[in-house]
């Protein structure tokens, strides 16, 4: 029984009720915004785009669904903002396609029209990525559908499309891995599923809660490491710039566009039919892109972002929002393992460097200057890379303490050394208190043969390193040169036993070899994956 | 003469408690439709034993009011001055029902309630300091002067082989910070402002206990020292040994922890607590 046929002034009070609901946390949006480039604009770009679309459906006074959709769907092709807006825009071609001819509509025409809207979106995209709005958009189009079986009234229709568009947003990160890395879900997942959250509230009859209340934003389903601090270390190679137009032309050809700016630039979206084309870009010379487009018509609405001025907000703003500290952690790692172990230790800034890649000084200050805490230690994790850190503290105003370590292990022993109670003077010497007791073992390859240490060594052999200085053992099994190194580390009288393993390592090598060292030895022996280049095995005695 | 009263989390042995006068307030342990009183009903053996057994992990539920109204009332008899201290009222809302309890009393008995801001040994020596002060003729200004000096002067910290416990529980506050570590650690934690609040990681266990070690010893002037484990009484034994050329053995107070703090920790729990001169 259809009880519900809704018309098109209902379709315009959603999307405006969905909208107000988008402007509440349009903030909180753009400080998740990580993919396709962290500019942090995601919330204002699909604002200002709905704002596009609802100005347009405003100016049309007929109150047919049909045309209030087309004019949503061309106000939100017009006013199209970023990446995010454009999929909007999309859905809103998808959603008109989907309901024309129609006066009225049902969950079941809405159903269909979400469906169409998915499929316009992923067909507008050239490189689509799951795990963000498409998957979101997409999730919600197939529990519509579902719905539509049991009960097809719009509001019933709508209520399982936002509950699953929920479910998908919280998955983003487990598709999407700069999410996850980030601790973050998806940007416009979240920002579609606020707008239809909002526009199922008016269905409802709750739009005036909308006034008193702010969305809720989705947060991972997984328990996610707050990483957000390791980011603004990474200098990146530069983003370029954001250019957006509409082409308004004759006989426009689509995929011929498409073909051609594919070449030119990253993270492509076009949308449109042969009269009015929206394009979304990103690229390096914005100008060869206009005077492309230029050739086949009128071009309006354009605007071109640099998005590493944007990156650099993000930054400020991700910093802004970071939860100070009394202490704040800086330290030089490489090895994805490493990242996550240091990350899931605590709050500590990672600038990606090592033995074969030192860090600049530039780098360290960065890292320094955008740690959220006046009081910095630093834990340089290698020799070289001491001085470059010793020279950050002349060249900032906050604090800053090197606490001299000489490689992973004691750099992980040192901050584990931190303590919550005590001061900077305090943790710094706790810390290099730490690090004295421990003795690290460096396995890698030979690059060269050579005599070293009284040994003979041939080209590709294992051979074993203390404290980044003896040479002690060598080997063709990289089991074989890790028990006699710890032989000579003086490993039975070591409590715990730490094997970092390398990205050549596989884990159940590791284990075995974790399970000779106990065999011998009769020590506490743990495994844990380092995933760092060139060293097989890094290994700490404590 | 005073009465001091305080609650089962300060875990204080029955032998001791009676020698010092002092009355506990137990709190509950629930195991699905079964409630026990806390060190009454359920010792700190019988409850790991409980723990292995039951399918049903344990809840934890405050004395009442009327608990502590129907023990004053009973002690107003003999006294006209009775001192509580209780658990943080971070953990539990017992320091609330003590102070709904002292309004319900009708007998003419002044009543104090002191929040500890801690909870175990480290409520435990404040406790057995203001008994003896009790003792020795102290009146209730006196003793209330003397805890609340004492209050920042007592410290606690406790070893842990998992924070899941004190996760799951919801009591593990800043020391969540602990929590997802890649490598395995051995937690420490302390009590800071009636909190729990992260203090170390040592590696291992006997990285762990010589961290407790080290603790008493940066302390220059103790009064006393509680000591306390849940099922690990050979570690006990240990840290006692090695804690005697630090502290005079007949300042070292021996326990365990009490079924509900138990139920909040885990069965591998090492605690000390020291109190310092005040």
């Amino acid at each position: 029984m259809k009880t519900d046929l809704a018309d098109g002034q209902t379709l315009k009070e959603m999307f405006a009720s969905g909208t107000a609901w988008l402007e509440k946390c349009a903030a909180d949006i753009n400080a998740i915004n990580v993919f396709p480039v962290p500019d942090g604009d995601t919330g204002t770009n699909m604002l200002l785009t709905m704002q596009f679309a609802l100005e347009e459906a405003k100016l049309n006074s007929d109150n047919h669904v049909s045309s209030v959709a087309k004019s949503l769907a061309h106000g939100a092709l017009m006013g199209a903002r970023g990446n995010s807006g454009v999929i909007l825009s999309q859905f809103f071609r998808g959603l008109a396609k989907g309901l024309e001819g129609k006066t009225h509509f049902d969950g079941g025409d809405f159903a269909r029209a979400l469906a169409g809207a998915s499929q316009t979106a992923y067909k507008g995209i050239v490189n689509p990525v799951e795990g963000t709005i498409l998957t979101v958009l997409k999730d919600a189009s197939k529990a519509a559908q579902e719905a539509v079986k049991n009960d097809d009234t719009l509001v019933s229709v709508l209520e399982e499309a936002v509950k699953s568009a929920k479910v998908s947003v919280a998955r983003t990160p487990s598709l999407l891995p700069v999410l996850k890395e980030a601790g973050v879900v998806d940007a416009g997942g979240q920002g579609l599923y606020v707008l239809l959250d909002g526009a199922l509230q008016f269905l409802k009859g709750e739009s005036q809660k909308i006034q008193y209340r702010r969305p809720r934003l989705v947060v991972a389903e997984t328990e996610l490491v707050s990483r957000a601090a390791h980011m603004p270390s990474r200098l990146e190679t530069p983003y370029g710039y954001c250019t957006n137009f509409v082409l308004e032309g004759q006989n426009l050809n689509l995929g011929k566009i498409e073909k051609d700016l594919k070449k030119k630039g990253q993270s492509l979206i076009i949308t449109g039919d042969d009269t009015l084309v929206r394009v979304h870009i990103h690229s390096f010379e914005p100008s060869e892109i206009l005077r492309y487009a230029t050739r086949s018509g009128k071009l309006h609405e354009i605007t071109i972002n640099n998005m590493d001025d944007q990156y650099a907000e993000f930054i400020k703003m991700q910093r802004e929002r970071m939860p100070s500290v009394d202490i704040a952690m800086v330290t030089v790692a490489t090895g994805d393992g490493f990242f996550e172990l240091l990350n899931s230790l605590g709050n500590i800034i990672i600038v990606p460097g090592g033995q074969t890649m030192n860090p600049s000084v530039r780098e360290l200050l960065q890292a320094v200057e955008s740690a959220p805490s006046d009081n910095v230690i630093i834990l340089p994790n290698n020799k070289n890379i001491v001085s470059a850190a010793s020279q950050v503290r002349s060249l900032t105003s906050k604090k800053v303490k090197v606490v001299p370590t000489r490689n992973i292990p004691q750099g992980i022993a040192a901050f584990l050394a931190f303590g919550f109670d005590m001061n900077l003077e305090k943790n710094a010497q706790a810390m290099e208190k730490a690090i004295s007791k421990l003795r690290a073992i460096e396995v890698t390859r030979a690059v060269r043969g050579t005599r070293l240490g009284g040994l003979e060594i041939k080209k590709g052999q294992f051979i074993a390193l203390l404290n980044d200085e003896d040479l002690i053992a060598r080997a063709d099994k990289v089991g074989d040169v890790v028990l006699e190194a710890l032989g000579k580390a003086g490993a039975e009288k070591a409590e715990i036993v730490t094997i970092y393993y390398g990205a050549e390592i596989k884990d159940v090598e590791a284990q075995e070899i974790a399970q000779d060292i106990r065999d011998r030895y009769h020590t506490e022996v743990e495994v844990v994956y380092g995933g760092q280049p060139h060293y097989g095995c890094i290994i700490s005695l404590e | 003469m005073v009465k001091v009263v305080t609650d089962s989390c300060s875990d204080i042995t029955p032998q001791l408690a009676q020698e010092l006068g002092i009355t506990v307030v137990p709190l509950y342990v629930q195991f699905g439709n079964e409630t026990y009183r806390d060190n009454v009903d359920l010792t700190t053996e019988g409850f790991y034993h409980e723990l292995k057994e039951s399918k049903i992990h344990p809840t934890t539920a405050t004395a009442t009011p009327a608990d502590f109204a129907e023990l004053f009332t009973k002690l107003a008899e003999e006294t006209k001055e009775i001192l509580t201290i209780t658990l943080s009222e971070k953990f539990s809302a017992t320091y609330a029902a003590a102070l709904q309890g002292k309004t319900m009393v009708k007998k003419d008995c002044r009543i104090e309630v002191i929040d500890s801001k801690a909870g175990a040994g480290a409520q435990m020596l404040l406790v057995i300091s203001a008994a003896k002060m009790a003792q020795s003729g102290a009146n209730l200004d006196q003793i209330v002067d003397w805890v609340w000096r004492a209050l920042p002067r007592v410290h606690i910290r406790m070893s842990f082989d998992t924070l899941e416990y004190l996760r799951r529980g919801g009591r593990i506050g800043k020391a969540q910070t602990f929590l997802g570590s890649l490598l395995k650690v051995n937690p420490v934690v302390g009590i800071k402002s009636g909190a729990t609040f992260p203090i170390a990681r040592p590696r291992n266990r006997a990285q762990a206990m010589d961290f407790l070690v080290n603790f008493v010893k940066g302390f220059s002037d103790i009064e006393a020292v509680a000591i306390e484990d849940a099922t690990t009484p050979d570690d006990l034994q240990t840290l006692a040994e090695r804690l005697k050329d630090v502290v005079p053995p007949e300042r070292i107070y021996r326990s365990k922890v009490s079924p509900v703090i138990g139920t909040h920790v885990g069965p591998h729990v090492l605690a000390v607590a020291v109190l310092e001169y005040v």
